[in-house]
């Protein structure tokens, strides 16, 4: 091999996993692939590019910048998939409409968005998740939620904290006020924003009595833990905000039995980046991370875009964010160990084969020299390649 | 040295003009350092009793700071923030460093109407500010990145015009500039990073809380 005077450009928000990145990311994804085959959920795989009207079918907010667009020869417009909820609630909505339900399904998949980049924010990212479809009860959205902590753990993060809201509480708050659509939809994109000041200025604005606005004004601000749900009762004087409370308690409620509760605070006022959402959505935060590891949420109206009304929740893991994650904060990684470097004496190439292949067949992971060494460069290439052990024969 | 520790608080303070304000505003809550000043050669000042940390910075770095999660909050200015596009919750508008943002061009060679510098050269620090409010006009222009002494673009014909900040107008008058057409007002903000907020809190929301009620007492 010839060595390049210079590396070769990869296109902007793409990267390479060399040897060890590879396989602490397959590593990742094999114990989030065996916890959701365990839980029941079937894998499923579509297509990485998809029509575009497929995408963006009932969206709003400005998702269409963010697509990677392309030309197929009919000159229609296809677009990278920029998450797997859209793409597995067509294939629930059309060719897997006839399937028992509730459906669960899995996946793990990259997908693609315009970003500006940063570690652990790439414009092509792996997910691992789930959706499950055919069910609008508590006990699914408790059920998607353990199992996102149980992934999290799984994959060796011990601290952080899942943030639990409902859009529903938010919309029946503001319904209360009568705020009409286009007010709604600026206030509920400075949340997205994050931007409280533009979120105050435009409440400030509005033709209400002080204590509406002071209402309002909490809505962003309302974060703790079960006495936050109790409190949020005193604000919600409208069915929609309190029933979308009482379905809250009652996924915490099954969250306790799951052991999971712990993890769990409710945030109110988050609103996810994705206009599907209909009900309860939650995000996962660990210290040294600036964003989200994992988020999700219940959509009860995507399939019926899609031409079959379903009910459904779920949600997604970034394998890169918990790669991110476990190395800042000096935790273990689940890893491919290295068992055998196996070498041999000129003449011994018969044995050394037969051998290699014997320990293979006891599941060690074993590496066989192409060509005779002597010892000394057999343990140079152990140590160089990082085997545990080094069998020599002689 | 990052948030990634939960036990401090690490609040970014740009140096310059709006340092002082944000120190002595924060003070007045307890939120302050022994030896905290923009002058200090120390880059970041321990309040270890309050287990709160202060970093000192660039101007134009506190948003990074934040976003990244190197500081958990930060105090900026809503022209920088702006500029720098990054995803942070605005918490607060603190009111103080109001400013606006605006066109101005040399007096002698002023045209009728806005649309009239159309493809031409504009000097400025906030290139994508300016962007966002020439193409809302439908024009496109030719943006020239400058880091100080932006009205020295047309005097010395760099460019036709500018887009800068202007607090009393001196400088313009001073340089023979008269402002065309107004962008947006400025002030400074108090900026936490995404996650920060939820995992802190109830510090963070405390902390807001108590700088709020500071700032309603000084405009009543």
């Amino acid at each position: 091999m010839e060595n390049q005077k210079f590396a070769l450009e990869i296109p902007y928000g793409t990267r390479d996993f060399l040897p060890v990145e590879a396989a602490e990311k397959r590593a990742i994804e094999a114990e989030l692939a065996a916890l959701f085959a365990e839980w029941g959920y079937d894998e499923v795989v579509t297509p990485t590019i998809e029509y575009l009207e497929n995408l963006t079918l009932g969206t709003d907010r400005d998702l269409e910048q963010h697509l990677f667009k392309l030309f197929d020869k009919d000159n229609r417009t296809v677009a990278l998939r920029h998450e797997m909820t859209t793409p597995i609630a067509r294939l629930a909505a059309s060719r897997l409409r006839d399937y028992p339900q509730p459906l669960k399904l899995s996946y793990i998949s990259s997908a693609f968005r315009y970003e500006q980049t940063q570690a652990g924010r790439q414009c092509e990212f792996h997910q691992g998740g789930v959706e499950l479809m055919g069910s609008a009860t508590a006990f699914a959205d408790a059920e998607v939620i353990a199992l996102a902590i149980q992934g999290l753990l799984r994959v060796g993060l011990k601290d952080f904290t899942i943030c639990l809201g409902q859009v529903e509480f938010v919309t029946g708050i503001m319904n209360q006020f009568q705020l009409p659509g286009s007010v709604q939809e600026k206030l509920k994109a400075a949340m997205e924003k994050h931007n409280l000041v533009a979120f105050g200025k435009i409440v400030a604005g509005l033709d209400l009595p002080q204590k509406a606005k002071d209402t309002l004004n909490q809505l962003p601000l309302l974060n703790g833990g079960e006495e936050m749900l109790q409190k949020s009762y005193a604000l919600a004087l409208n069915e929609q905000s309190r029933r979308a409370l009482d379905n809250l308690a009652a996924i915490y409620r099954l969250l306790k039995s799951y052991g999971a509760e712990q993890y769990v605070r409710f945030d109110l006022g988050i609103i996810r980046d994705f206009s599907y959402y209909t009900g309860m959505v939650f995000e996962a935060y660990t210290p040294g991370l600036g964003f989200p590891l994992a988020g999700g949420g219940r959509y009860d109206h995507l399939l019926s875009e899609f031409g079959t009304a379903c009910p459904a929740t779920g949600f997604a893991i970034g394998i890169e964010r918990i790669l991110l994650a476990l190395t800042r904060q000096g935790l273990e990684k689940p890893d491919q160990p290295k068992d055998v470097y196996l070498s041999y004496a000129a003449g011994q190439e018969a044995e050394a084969i037969q051998r290699a292949q014997q320990l293979r067949g006891e599941g060690k992971v074993v590496e066989l020299a192409l060509a005779a060494q002597s010892q000394e460069e057999a343990a140079a290439m152990q140590a160089a390649k990082g085997y545990d052990e080094l069998v020599y024969l002689g | 040295m990052t948030s990634n520790n939960m036990e401090y608080l690490t609040i970014a303070l740009p140096k310059g003009k709006l340092f002082s304000l944000s120190a002595d505003l924060l003070a007045k809550i307890g939120y302050t350092a022994e030896g905290l000043s923009d002058k200090s050669r120390k880059l970041v000042i321990t309040n270890e009793e309050k287990k709160i940390r202060f970093i000192v910075s660039k101007t134009a770095d506190v948003p990074t700071y934040v976003e990244y999660g190197a500081a958990d909050i930060g105090i900026i200015g809503k022209d920088v923030l702006l500029e720098s596009g990054k995803d942070v919750y605005e918490l607060l508008d603190l009111g103080f460093g109001r400013c606006h943002l605006m066109m101005a061009v040399p007096k002698a060679e002023k045209r009728d109407k806005l649309v009239d510098y159309d493809h031409t050269r504009v000097a400025t620090k906030f290139p994508h500010i300016a962007e966002q409010f020439f193409n809302k006009h439908g024009m496109q222009m030719e943006y020239i990145k400058l880091n100080g002494s932006i009205e020295l673009g047309p005097i010395v014909g760099l460019s036709e015009s500018i887009v800068d900040i202007v607090e009393t107008g001196t400088t313009l008058k001073e340089n023979d500039l008269e402002e065309i057409a107004y962008i947006l007002d400025a002030t400074a903000r108090l900026i936490v990073n995404r996650v920060s907020f939820k995992l802190k809190f109830d510090r963070i929301s405390q902390m807001a809380a108590d700088l709020k009620k500071i700032l309603e007492s000084e405009e009543a």
